[in-house]
């Protein structure tokens, strides 16, 4: 199965079950989605159900909010995250306010799911990670989906319930061939453990991911200590303790993701986890991030601007060995 | 001309595609730009066209197949007059096997280069809040050990432990801890006890059966590569007894000494004993070299004696001397160590009866010698038969045992070794 057809088969599952589920975005519906998402949706639910929007990222959002206030659950798509902000008034002043403005009177069960990061030389504009800014806007879930498993159940859980919910994909990963591991009581506010170990912990979600486990062997292999591999779920909120609880048995902390390094969301997981393991650490946390430069399109200049699994281990065996590990 | 249509990337992520349906078949004329087959893509299904003008002679993907990026799907011939349209091979259908078939990726293990790092050094006193927290609960006082040189600057945790359970060792038990490369902590919590020994580590190691880590010298990798090579050798024995009573006594001229000049005479009347292999060719030397195993320690050297046949036994035993020595001190060069064609091991001052040898590369064979008993010594011949056949290797090994009992051969050598 690839990734894309996990989600394929939560909407699927999540339309069959509950006949307000309902799909709205730019060619989700008789094309299929431009990320062959919502494949074959259309031909079983219909045009009511699946429905193809003009160009109007702002309306999409917009329509989706009032969908679910006249008591629709919507699942709308944004091409990608860099076209999101086009659709940020709808996503900052409305959707994650109206409940609490109105006074819990009115919920809104609206997922948003987008694609982002860098894919294959797309540049500057297409190329961004953005998760930062909508995990700081209070009213907000925001989940991100590594692998099949968190993509299947990730995104029927947030159809599920009732707040708005941003739904994080990678770009890259949409042709990755995966299988879904069946989890009985699936959250997506629980981090899950990869991976485990008792040297190093690892922080990582979406491509990083897969990146940070194809570095593992390199590290372990030169430090001589097993390492953690943390994969999260949901991004706000934010499960401190999963990580926190590793940190206290390995005593390092390495945060690894794909945006640029300044005001990134890694500081926040580094700093909530310090918060409560301060006095068990044995080094200064890791934070291993993109550039501070808008994303080139030469494909080596591109490579450099992002981790990589060989940019990964280099900069953890370097900080270990300077660190005493 | 043929023109071959490879699966094109026809988005930025695509690393393969689905062949969905040919729109030509074998035989029909395709123009420029024309679409040929429709592939589906990770994001949709697009038609890949001809740059070329030509006759589709052969289509070399199934409909429903998955293709990865840059592979041929079609023959194309650019002039028709010379277009031979091949019969399809009928290829087993995978019906089971709907959708994406698996693309195979490579999953190698990445290596990185990391240059030296240096540890970061501060002003003793500082210490990991880890560290800091475990000195504080096993009362260690972290900047007296850093003022006496003991704990490094700053201590992390693991320095600080070890430290802690170093307390428990008396000097010669550390010794024997680092040599195995124990943890002092596992040791300390296993044998509960408040002063521990030499003895009581070495009882440790015994009772858990902890290997001692040797590391492979470099000497002996390259000899366990040469012998990957020599397991390529397709190999056959020869077993033979020889009489070696009847050789006269020199002094200073050992058996060796003797088994190599005879070896080296006979690899002179059979030239494929001289040769050596390299593609379509067989090298014939001139000259009979042939190197001796030569144990050192643990390691072993294969030094040449060269030019076998124009030495007498004297000079012989000069020039073996001269390599034992130089595999003594490691100071055989490339030149001592390359050029012979075949070789001698002989483990008889072992009281080893016989055994048989591996050939070392390059080398037509290698002949193991056992003890004397009785005025016998028997050998054993391994030959490579890719250069030596069994017959010429038979005269070989019969014309060299005979030369042991040819009175005025050996009368020869006795006096030219004087």
């Amino acid at each position: 199965m690839l990734y894309r057809e996990a989600l394929n088969k939560a909407l699927d599952e999540m339309m069959e079950k509950d006949e307000s589920v309902v799909i709205l975005g730019e060619d989700v519906g008789f094309y299929g989605g431009n990320y062959k998402v919502t494949e074959g949706l259309y031909a079983k639910y219909g045009g009511k159900r699946v429905i193809d929007t003009p160009i109007a990222e702002n309306s999409i959002v917009g329509t989706a909010i009032g969908m679910a206030i006249g008591g629709l659950r919507p699942v709308a798509e944004i091409m990608t995250v860099n076209f999101s902000l086009l659709a940020m008034d709808q996503i900052v002043n409305q959707l994650a306010k109206i409940r609490y403005m109105s006074g819990g009177k009115i919920t809104l069960p609206v997922v948003v799911r987008m694609p982002q990061g860098v894919a294959k030389q797309l540049a500057a504009q297409h190329s961004q990670s953005l998760e930062r800014i909508f995990a700081s806007v209070p009213g907000l879930r925001v989940f991100v989906a590594s692998d099949a498993t968190t993509a299947y159940y990730g995104l029927k859980f947030a159809v599920s319930i009732d707040d708005p919910v941003i739904f994080l994909e990678h770009e890259l990963l949409y042709h990755e061939k995966m299988e879904i591991e069946e989890e009985k009581n699936f959250s997506p506010y629980r981090a899950r453990i990869k991976k485990e170990g008792d040297g190093i912990t690892i922080v990582s979600y979406l491509k990083m991911f897969h990146d940070t486990m194809k570095a593992v062997p390199t590290v372990e292999k030169e430090l001589g200590v097993s390492c953690e591999v943390i994969d999260l779920c949901s991004i706000n909120p934010l499960d401190v303790s999963t990580i926190a609880n590793s940190v206290k048995k390995t005593k390092h902390l390495v945060v690894v993701t794909e945006e640029p390094k300044t005001g990134a969301y890694a500081d926040e997981i580094i700093y909530r986890v310090i918060e409560d393991t301060f006095y068990e650490l044995d080094a200064p946390p890791l934070k291993i991030c993109g550039e501070d430069v808008p994303t080139p399109y030469n494909r080596k200049l591109e490579l450099m601007s992002i981790p990589t699994p060989e940019k990964i281990a280099t900069e953890i065996i370097k900080w270990g060995k300077k660190h005493g590990i | 001309m043929e023109y071959k249509i490879i699966m094109p990337q026809l988005t930025d992520t695509m690393e393969s595609g689905k062949i969905v349906r040919w729109l030509k078949g074998k035989g029909d004329f395709v123009e420029e730009g024309e679409p040929v087959v429709e592939v589906e893509t990770d994001k949709a299904v697009m038609e890949v066209p001809s740059f070329k003008s030509g006759v589709l002679v052969n289509i070399l993907a199934e409909e429903g197949e998955e293709i990865p990026v840059g592979t041929e799907i079609a023959v194309i011939e650019t002039e028709p007059e010379k277009a031979k349209v091949e019969k399809r091979e009928e290829k087993p259908v995978e019906k089971e096997e709907k959708g994406v078939k698996k693309v195979e990726k490579e999953s190698e293990e990445i290596k990185v280069e990391v240059e030296e790092v240096k540890k970061i050094e501060l002003p003793e006193g500082t210490a990991s809040p880890a560290a800091k927290k475990t000195a504080a609960d096993l009362g260690i006082d972290i900047k007296k050990y850093q003022e006496k040189g003991i704990l490094p600057t700053p201590a992390h945790e693991k320095d600080v432990r070890e430290l802690y359970y170093s307390h428990f060792f008396d000097k010669k038990a550390l010794e024997v801890i680092k040599t195995y490369n124990l943890s002092l902590e596992e040791v300390v919590k296993s044998l509960k006890k408040e002063k521990i020994t030499k003895k009581d580590v070495e009882n440790y190691i015994v009772e858990n059966n902890i290997p001692q880590i040797v590391p492979v010298s470099d000497i002996q990798k390259r000899a366990i590569e040469n012998l990957k090579k020599s397991l390529e050798i397709p190999v056959y024995h020869i077993y033979e007894e020889i009489k070696t009573g009847n050789l006269p006594e020199i002094e200073g001229i050992t058996l060796t000494t003797w088994l190599i000049k005879i070896l080296g005479d006979t690899m002179q009347n059979h030239y494929r004993t001289r040769a050596r292999i390299e593609g379509d060719v067989y090298k014939v030397y001139p000259n009979s070299n042939v190197c001796v195993a030569v144990a050192i320690d643990e390691e072993l050297f294969m030094p040449v004696v060269k030019n076998v046949n124009r030495k007498n036994l004297r000079q012989i035993a000069e020039d073996l001397k001269t390599l034992k020595d130089k595999a003594s001190n490691r100071k055989l060069t490339v030149d001592d160590l390359s050029g012979s064609t075949f070789s001698i091991s002989n483990l008889g001052m072992f009281n080893i009866l016989s055994f048989d040898a591996i050939i070392p590369p390059g080398r037509v064979g290698i002949m193991a010698v056992g003890v004397e008993v009785k005025g016998k010594t028997k050998v054993t011949f391994s030959f490579d038969h890719r250069i030596i056949n069994g017959r010429e290797a038979a005269l070989f090994v019969d014309d060299f045992k005979k030369k042991f009992t040819d009175k005025k051969y050996i009368q020869k050598l006795q006096k030219e070794a004087k």
